[in-house]
């Protein structure tokens, strides 16, 4: 049975996309089945970060009024074989998202044995990220380590708990990770910034993964290149770290702590 | 997967509607006009079309006889962005004509008495009012989310966020952060109290007397176990020292 994860966060830019892309390419580098869908109608984007805007044809709006087949709109993935990405409509708004027609859409992607179906969520509380939650068996909720993020998160999580599917049918709960990007490790050392225990301690949902501040990322996406493919780049490895605890691996959390710098770093310099 | 997507065309929910409440101390239009001039300080939308429940008993109280103009009232209201519903606390003979003018009649039981007598005290221990039928809820309350314990006390054993709002007609009972807000005795029970383990409230509210909390709380109180009373018209906060042995 495939397991439908929607990534989902509220606010915007705080990284749903970025993390959606890495996640499901994790995901598919450990040799799952995977496929990454973009909700965000009208403001398609993750067909850019996963460098695939020059093939799309089909897009979920056409598959969900039956102008495509599955088959036809899902692109896949140019790093795994085992990845594909359904985008989004770039010229319809998210009215043209509806219920049956999505739960249709994650249904027969189930009955193409995908093993993971990651939801790209768009930002707000309106029916587009509704409709990317509806059917979730688990969320990650992307937050920053800053209170407007974590407050919106807060939001999201209720609405998780209020409308979505499993919610409703009174099943067990969506299963809540938290995942925390952006971080930078010295400006929590300098009280700049909220540190992950701070995040947690107000949304109180387990912590699967702490991502780094990095230039690298906004390099990668210009790239259409997610930033887990960055080899040997830190973001890379929280973000490998991440999928390997989304699959129930115990890993130590890696890039939270702030090291300064030693003497001879500090004199021949170096970021 | 079920099909609970089925729509049915019309369903019927008990919902709570939060409204305010307008109380009449005075019936002269002219004198209610000038004093919500100078509440809302000539700011248009200082109401936001809030559902309101008119409230005459004090009228009824000073006056044997007194006539209202529901007509130039409402739309004094209306002018303040303030969107009457009902009334309540009317003299029976004011029905037809409130009804003529599409208010409902909002019938209130007859309040408690606020300080119970000895004797009821010793017949009727507090704790066993309190046990009868409070809701207790488990699980962190959110932003956006809002909990209401009618007619009863509200216990959380989680925290309660910013932008989340607890309301209850008895007492809110908090044994985590509370950091959104907390209405306690909305029925106007201003004997209800407010009780957190750890005090960073956005706002309180005890019988519709509400105090936020802008500016930093007292170092004795920030973030540390609190209680909440309403003490003449006032809301006082004030520490609590919690003993365990």
């Amino acid at each position: 049975m495939a397991k439908i994860i929607v990534v989902t966060s509220g606010k915007g830019g705080v990284g749903k996309t970025t993390s959606s892309a890495s996640i499901a390419s994790g995901l598919a580098l450990r040799g799952h089945k995977t496929a990454v869908v973009d909700f965000d109608v009208g403001l398609r984007n993750l067909d850019l970060i996963m460098g695939c805007e020059r093939r799309v044809v089909y897009d979920l709006v056409n598959v969900i009024n039956k102008e495509a087949s599955l088959n036809q709109a899902l692109i896949k993935d140019k790093h795994c074989d085992n990845l594909f990405v359904l985008p989004a409509s770039q010229t319809r708004d998210k009215n043209a998202l509806t219920e049956e027609g999505i739960e249709r859409v994650l249904k027969d992607l189930a009955a193409m044995d995908f093993e993971y179906i990651v939801c790209d969520s768009p930002a707000g509380i309106e029916h587009g990220a509704v409709m990317a939650l509806t059917f979730a068996d688990e969320a990650i909720v992307v937050t920053n380590p800053e209170v407007s993020s974590v407050r919106d998160s807060d939001r999201i999580l209720g609405i998780i708990q209020a409308k979505s599917r499993r919610a409703k049918d009174g099943g067990e709960p969506v299963k809540e990770h938290l995942l925390i990007t952006r971080y930078v490790p010295k400006r929590v050392d300098a009280g700049e910034m909220l540190s992950h225990t701070d995040v947690q301690e107000i949304l109180r949902i387990p912590l699967l993964g702490v991502i780094p501040e990095s230039e690298s990322v906004l390099h990668a996406s210009n790239q259409g290149n997610p930033a887990i493919h960055l080899e040997g780049s830190d973001v890379a490895q929280a973000y490998q770290d991440m999928v390997a605890r989304f699959l129930g691996e115990e890993v130590p959390m890696r890039y939270t702590t702030y090291e300064k710098p030693g003497l001879l770093k500090r004199i021949f310099g170096g970021k | 997967m079920s099909n609970t997507h089925l729509r049915k065309p019309i369903e019927i929910k008990i919902s709570t509607v939060v409204a305010i409440s307008v109380v009449l101390h005075q019936a002269e239009l002219d004198i209610l006009n000038a004093a919500l001039e100078r509440m809302t300080g000539g700011v248009p939308d200082y109401f936001d079309n809030e559902f309101a429940v008119v409230d005459v008993g004090p009228l009824m109280a000073s006056t044997a006889t007194f006539v209202v103009d529901w007509g130039a009232l409402i739309a004094l209201l209306r002018s303040y962005r303030i969107n009457p519903v009902a009334v309540r606390n009317y003299p029976p003979e004011m029905e037809p004509e409130i009804i003529a003018h599409g208010l409902s009649l909002d019938v209130v039981l007859p309040s408690r008495p606020e300080t119970p007598s000895p004797v009821a005290v010793e017949s009727a221990p507090p704790a066993a009012a309190g046990t009868s039928n409070a809701l207790i809820v488990d699980t962190p309350v959110r932003a956006g989310q809002r909990i209401y314990a009618q007619g009863s006390d509200l216990i959380v054993t989680a925290a309660v966020n910013n932008g989340a709002e607890l309301i209850a007609d008895g007492s809110i009972h908090i044994y985590a952060p509370l950091r959104g807000r907390a209405l306690a005795g909305a029925n106007g029970n201003s004997q209800a109290r407010i009780f957190t383990l750890n005090m960073e409230a956005e706002l309180v509210s005890i019988a519709g007397i509400y105090r936020t909390f802008e500016d930093q709380l007292p170092k004795e109180i920030a973030q540390r176990p609190a209680q909440i009373r309403l003490i003449n018209e006032s809301i006082e906060v004030t520490a609590m020292a919690l003993s365990v042995r």
